[in-house]
């Protein structure tokens, strides 16, 4: 005892919209990610994957747990903004592990020596900023290199205290 | 009139709701394992993004083009060799004018020679005809309105709730639109990955309170980072908001940047 009877293909038409919208929430449901939607339309947990990369600067403030004398002396002169890194090169491996010299980025480049902190000043770590350039701010101290002087930058100046004689 | 029930249909209808039951935690294992193929644990650091929200701030008259933080950058970021930058620096040579012309300048030059990675050379035209010249850090302006994330078609890429524009990049179709889309010209098709690239502000280091990559190696703090939500005492980006009439890079497009800029020129896109 039917209240209305429908016509068979119209009985499976509607069976299948509703199989296929019904596969359409099943396979939403599997395949959305937990986090998808908890701070907005995306994946919440890709923020936390584009966190756990590991750092590969150590930054100023690792420097200062060991070396907190030569930043004491940084920080009085013309060089105080400068991060140690800037010229030392990137030293997470020596501040994780104060056997490796700084400036080491990979494993390949550790050779187990340490050269005590001490870089090798070839110039181009000083010109680098110091080269005159029209572009460069007036404030900026600049010199033009080849009427400046031949010898080496560390001959008159100490990169640490830029305002001292060596 | 028949009956509607016979024990053969009884016992049916009972089976299949037991069989239904027990299905129940196997469709969920599956769900799991499924889902372990999207999401991976990542590293929880009890960083709650909604408690942050960053602003960087570019003192302009300060930058001396070194291009430190463009080599500071790639290290950090593992961007790909080639031209391809997160952070770049450009260098504007605006000339004078030629005489009687009843300009206020002459043209403007704009080049960033390997991004500024390597620094600059002599510029390209004689000292004495240049009227300004000046170098501009330039990295993802962090929109408010970002059009970047309004054009992604499968959600891979969005304005975190501190402020930040990332990619995820497990998601990311490499589909190319938002790389047409950003007005800055900050993003890049990673030929390792295939994915769309971006700064992320150094996303894994402000998250364990280092400061971008870029921030920490710049010699003259041109690039000064801060947490409106966090501000210290004489934090140094109130320093800088308070003390300096600031701007935002093409401010007729209202995508809002969190990137400020002070001592910049008109000419300056």
């Amino acid at each position: 005892m039917k209240l209305f009877k429908m016509p068979p293909q119209i009985v499976r038409l509607v069976l299948l919209t509703l199989a296929i919208v019904g596969s359409y929430f099943v396979a939403r449901a599997f395949l959305t990610p937990q986090s998808f939607g908890k701070f907005g339309w995306y994946r919440a947990n890709a923020l936390e994957e584009l966190a756990s990369h590991t750092p590969v600067f150590a930054g100023k403030k690792a420097c200062d747990e060991c070396h907190s004398d030569i930043l004491e002396k940084l920080a009085k002169g013309a060089h105080k903004t400068l991060s140690c890194e800037a010229c030392h090169g990137v030293s997470r491996l020596h501040a994780e592990n104060p056997n490796i010299a700084a400036g080491k980025q990979t494993e390949e480049e550790v050779t187990g020596k340490t050269t005590g902190g001490r870089i090798e000043l070839t110039g181009s770590h000083c010109i680098r900023c110091h080269e005159a350039n029209p572009s460069r701010p007036a404030w900026f101290k600049q010199i033009v290199v080849k009427e400046h002087y031949e010898g080496k930058c560390t001959d008159c100046h100490v990169p640490h205290q830029p305002n001292e004689m060596p | 009139m028949k009956t509607r029930f016979n024990r053969r249909g009884a016992l049916a209808r009972i089976g299949g709701a037991v069989a239904g039951l027990l299905s129940l935690p196997v469709a969920r294992t599956v769900k799991a394992a499924v889902q372990k193929g999207f999401v991976t644990s990542g590293a929880p650091n009890g960083y709650d993004p909604s408690k942050h929200k960053w602003l960087m701030c570019i003192d302009d008259t300060r930058c001396i083009g070194c291009g430190l933080c463009a080599e500071a950058c790639k290290k950090e970021n593992g961007v790909p060799e080639g031209p391809f930058y997160r952070t770049w620096i450009e260098r504007y040579v605006i000339t004078k004018p030629k005489a009687g012309s009843g300009q206020t300048r002459g043209e403007t030059l704009v080049d960033s020679p390997n991004g500024g990675m390597d620094g600059f050379g002599p510029p390209p035209v004689p000292k004495d005809q240049i009227e300004h010249s000046f170098f501009v850090p330039k990295l993802c302006n962090l929109c408010a309105h970002s059009p970047c994330t309004q054009v992604c078609p499968v959600g891979a890429t969005f304005d975190a709730p501190d402020g930040a524009v990332l990619i995820d990049p497990n998601y990311c179709i490499g589909c190319g639109f938002c790389i047409q889309a950003c007005p800055y010209g900050c993003r890049f098709l990673s030929p390792v990955t295939h994915t769309a690239e971006k700064c992320t502000l150094c996303y894994h280091r402000i998250t364990r309170g280092l400061k971008p990559a870029c921030v920490e190696i710049c010699p003259t703090q041109t690039r000064i980072f801060g947490d409106l939500l966090n501000l210290q005492p004489d934090d140094p980006i109130q320093k800088f908001y308070e003390k300096n009439r600031v701007q935002v890079l093409k401010p007729h497009l209202g995508t809002e940047p969190r990137v400020l800029y002070a001592g910049l020129d008109k000419e300056v896109r």
